[in-house]
């Protein structure tokens, strides 16, 4: 009887599996499409001219650089920054609730509050004074990457405690009664246990930076570009070409976002077998 | 041991550092005239809610769009999801990493990018512009996380609690009236609630495939560099789902 009350995989997840594949598939068909031939409707002859044009601009490059930098400045922030917070939220209720709001708000909400906090003439310069360095709309990109720190560190601070508090509490405990101290738990028992959901979530957080925009749109700079900025500037252009251009700007991050997680799942499973 | 806690202090800093720099939106939402370098504002009013209210902003319509589509692409995603989250509980290890992997492909694409693709495949299918085209494509990312979070509503404990309804002879519809939906109930609330926060959410999508239909976000954007008293009015009516998702899900965290 109790075989019976399992679900078939395949079949049981066939509606969800057929919907991500058809909107999903679709999406990528139709980008594929218009990178090749900007009127999807009134057809005409497909060419590669908006990839020769994409791949040797010199404004895609730098907006590639520049994606890739935050990206990765993010996440090397983010994730040693999301084991303090687990660390100082952990066994307390309303610490981790409160650290669990940046999760819940919008990241276009997010950047309005970096502006009215750190732009020019925000908050903090009217309380501590001129700041040190440039925020907001900073060429480094530093206004985007505080925007995803404040979402993303939570994000991730709760994917460790939600393991943590599993079955490691256990081995804690074995450990600590073999006399290993607190800092020797986290580094020796924690940590490890944890590196596998987080270079999952490190890798939605690396794919999210890549690809949203309203943030880079709000606190990011005029130059450069991100790709996906890169993306929306060249569909501001009248012509049907600039259509053209911005899915081959998105499906090359398309393709670099969907490399990187290969990469990671090569990675989680040489580390699990 | 498993439980240790930091110390209070910590605790403090973290739950500041998350919650408090919000408090600025209330404030700079009533700031009339609030000229640097004052730290409080020189005149208080209602200015960006009377801009908030006034037919040009068509604020109204946005929260009603976003609301429906949110509500929608929630729905269909809880039903979709919900035979696909079990179907991951029993799942052998390898499967269930192919399926996981397959779900969650989406959330790895940039959502413009699968906005922009979406709006030329529906301009072929006739959906381009249309309320159930927005719909689809904010589905694209409600479903994987609702899937993703609803899985952890299927543990062990639920399927046993199924077993032994049905060595008792109940049957599917008993089964899922009163023990499989009451046992889930708490993790298919924290999904419908993350799933509907990330429709309410999204920018990119709304933008490729929206058809010029506002939404929240898109009407919020442009108010950001151009008049920060509305743009905070805005956001923080942007900010009411989050804040009752919060509540909520204080009581499932406790």
């Amino acid at each position: 009887m109790p075989v019976s009350l399992r679900a078939r995989p395949w079949v049981a997840a066939l509606p969800a599996l057929l919907t991500v594949a058809v909107l999903f598939g679709g999406a990528l068909a139709g980008a594929v499409g218009s990178s090749l031939q900007p009127d999807p409707v009134a057809g005409g002859e497909q060419s590669l001219a908006a990839w020769r044009e994409v791949l040797a601009d010199p404004a895609f490059h730098a907006a590639l650089a520049f994606t890739a930098w935050m990206a990765v400045v993010t996440t090397v922030l983010a994730v040693p920054a999301a084991v303090l917070v687990a660390v100082a939220v952990r066994g307390r209720a309303w610490a981790r609730t409160a650290a669990a709001l940046p999760i819940l708000v919008p990241h276009l909400l997010v950047a309005v509050v970096t502006v009215a906090w750190l732009g020019p003439g925000g908050l903090a310069e009217r309380l501590v004074g001129a700041l040190p360095v440039d925020v907001v709309r900073a060429p480094s990109g530093l206004g985007v990457v505080v925007v995803y720190l404040f979402k993303e560190v939570p994000f991730l601070a709760l994917l460790i405690l939600a393991v943590w508090d599993g079955d490691i509490g256990a081995r804690e405990e074995a450990a600590a009664v073999h006399g290993a101290g607190a800092r020797a738990r986290l580094l020796h028992v924690v940590l490890p246990a944890v590196r596998g959901p987080v270079l999952v979530g490190a890798l939605i957080v690396a794919a999210f930076v890549v690809g949203s925009f309203e943030v880079p749109l709000v606190v990011g700079p005029t130059r450069p570009e991100t790709v996906a900025t890169y993306a929306l500037r060249v569909t501001q252009v009248a012509d049907l070409a600039g259509r053209a251009r911005s899915a081959v700007a998105l499906l090359v991050t398309t393709g670099a976002t969907l490399l990187l997680a290969v990469v990671a799942a090569v990675a989680l499973r040489g580390r699990h077998g | 041991m498993g439980r240790t806690r930091a110390p209070r202090l910590w605790s403090a800093l973290a739950a500041v550092l998350a919650g408090a720099p919000l408090v600025v939106l209330p404030l700079r939402a009533v700031a009339d005239v609030w000229r640097a370098p004052a730290v409080v504002p020189q005149e208080l009013g209602t200015r960006g809610l009377a801009t908030l209210a006034s037919p040009g902003t068509r604020a109204g319509e946005a929260v009603a769009t976003s609301l429906a589509v949110a509500a929608a692409a929630t729905l269909l995603a809880v039903l979709l999801g919900w035979p696909a989250a079990r179907a991951l509980r029993d799942a052998p290890r390898r499967r269930r990493l192919v399926l996981l992997g397959l779900l969650g492909l989406p959330l790895l694409v940039p959502p413009f990018a699968v906005g922009s693709g979406l709006a030329v495949w529906f301009l072929q299918l006739g959906l381009a512009d249309t309320a159930l085209g927005l719909v689809a494509g904010h589905l694209v990312y409600v479903l994987p996380y609702v899937v993703l979070l609803l899985a952890a509503a299927f543990g062990s404990e639920v399927r046993k609690l199924e077993e032994v309804a049905s060595t008792l002879g109940a049957g599917r519809t008993a089964r899922l009236r009163f023990v499989t939906v009451p046992a889930a109930a708490r993790p298919l609330s924290v999904a419908a609630l993350l799933g509907f926060l990330v429709s309410w959410s999204d920018y990119g999508t709304s933008l490729a495939v929206g058809g010029g239909r506002l939404m929240l976000p898109l009407v919020l954007l442009p108010f950001v560099g151009r008049d920060p008293q509305v743009a905070s009015t805005i956001a923080l009516v942007f900010l009411v789902p989050p804040v009752v998702a919060l509540l909520a899900l204080r009581r499932v965290w406790r």
